[in-house]
């Protein structure tokens, strides 16, 4: 008896770890990768497979749908440091390919950075361009002129890109095309 | 001569066991993996319309930091949701877009899977009139018209037939800039949903 009891919690253990190990970190297992951006477009359609489908419900995510738009996520910047939010950040690229993009700075888990400024985003549709369409954005914890994303005090933070009604499709090479814009880390504090 | 001879048996006597633990925890792992989506306590359906009357539209607040929503939830999109049980007759939804503001919806299964994502500006003048049924309501709605000699459906119906008869269907309609909330209040207030009566 003991044996048998011994067989069935090793093999209830090593199951249900398997199951933790497989559905954190990243949601997918097909991500696209441009510079430090991240996607995942398979979670936005049917085919999302059951591993994918567990860690979506289990991060509590809500993905785009492939036809709403595209969602990328960046935890570094483009030298593959990781963000921090003590460190000031330009985020500079020319237009998107969308009917609406915005830029918004989380927490690692996914909420909204709090920060004295009350507010965590930028749309395409309220932002200072050259003339050319070009953009520079600044992420710092303090105000800066132009295009200013705000950080919060948590030290860690990752940015999240959504091109809504993107005239690229999530399903065609057309990702190959898409540039996405820069993020260069400046002074840090 | 004895002892590695009895170690050997040993080993060999040890294999079976290893094999159920091996099978087992494989088993274990593939049952939890199928089954989390219904057993996650965070998953969007769970949070956002598991405990939502039929028929009713949620409006959720957009994303603060007080009040994050749905993990990596944009604070520019306005979302509604309004769940579907198809077991007891067809959703109808309907909304419509202002041209200004970008409006999409999806129709999710209660495990996640999005089935159908769709907006404004693929939608014959910004107007979403969709009917989600199941494939039983489908070819009873198709052999009633029929019976009833008529071809033409509702003229800009969208009809989806889900896998599964239990969901949710998602509108995110985006604000353009910060402080837009009154001006999307309006839009979000039309947005439907209503569980039709079943085919016969």
């Amino acid at each position: 008896m003991r044996p048998l009891l011994a067989v069935t919690l090793a093999a209830l253990g090593l199951g249900l770890a398997a199951t933790a190990v497989s559905t954190s970190g990243d949601p997918g297992f097909a991500p696209v990768r441009l510079g430090p951006w991240t996607s995942w477009p398979q979670l936005g359609g049917a085919e999302i497979d059951p591993y994918e489908r567990a860690s979506v419900a289990m991060d509590g995510v809500a993905p785009i749908g492939l036809n709403e738009g595209l969602s990328f996520l960046a935890r570094a910047d483009d030298l593959g440091a990781p963000l921090d939010s003590r460190c000031d950040y330009q985020i500079a690229g020319s237009d998107l390919p969308a009917r609406l993009w915005t830029l918004a700075a989380y927490s690692e888990g996914g909420r909204p950075l709090d920060n004295p400024a009350g507010r965590s985003g930028l749309t395409s549709a309220g932002l200072l361009r050259a003339e050319g369409g070009d953009f520079v954005i600044d992420a710092a914890r303090e105000a800066r002129p132009g295009n200013w994303l705000p950080l919060g005090s948590a030290r860690s933070f990752v940015l999240a890109l959504r091109l809504y009604q993107a005239s690229t499709s999530a399903l065609s090479s057309a990702y190959d095309g898409l540039s996405l814009p820069k993020i260069t880390r400046g002074s840090c504090s | 001569m004895s002892a590695p001879s009895d170690r050997f048996d040993r080993m060999v006597g040890l294999i079976p066991w290893a094999l159920a633990v091996a099978f087992g925890a494989v088993a274990t792992h593939l049952l939890s993996v199928l089954a989390l989506p219904a057993l996650a306590p965070n998953s969007a359906y769970r949070r956002l319309a598991a405990d939502l009357p039929l028929g009713e539209v949620r409006l959720l607040p957009r994303a603060t930091p007080d009040h994050p929503g749905p993990t990596f939830s944009d604070p520019f999109a306005f979302l509604a949701v309004c769940r579907f049980d198809l077991t007891l007759g067809p959703l109808r939804l309907r909304a419509n877009a202002d041209g200004d503001h970008p409006l999409s919806v999806s129709v999710r299964l209660a495990n996640g899977a999005i089935v159908w994502s769709g907006s404004d500006g693929q939608t014959p003048g910004g107007h979403f009139n969709i009917l989600i049924v199941t494939r039983s309501q489908a070819d009873a709605i198709d052999a009633a018209r029929e019976d009833q000699d008529e071809t033409a459906t509702d003229g800009d119906e969208l009809r989806l037939v889900a896998p599964r008869p239990k969901g949710f269907a998602l509108f995110r309609l985006l604000a353009l800039r910060e402080g837009e909330a009154e001006t999307v209040a309006a839009q979000r207030a039309g947005f439907e949903c209503a569980t039709e009566k079943p085919p016969q």
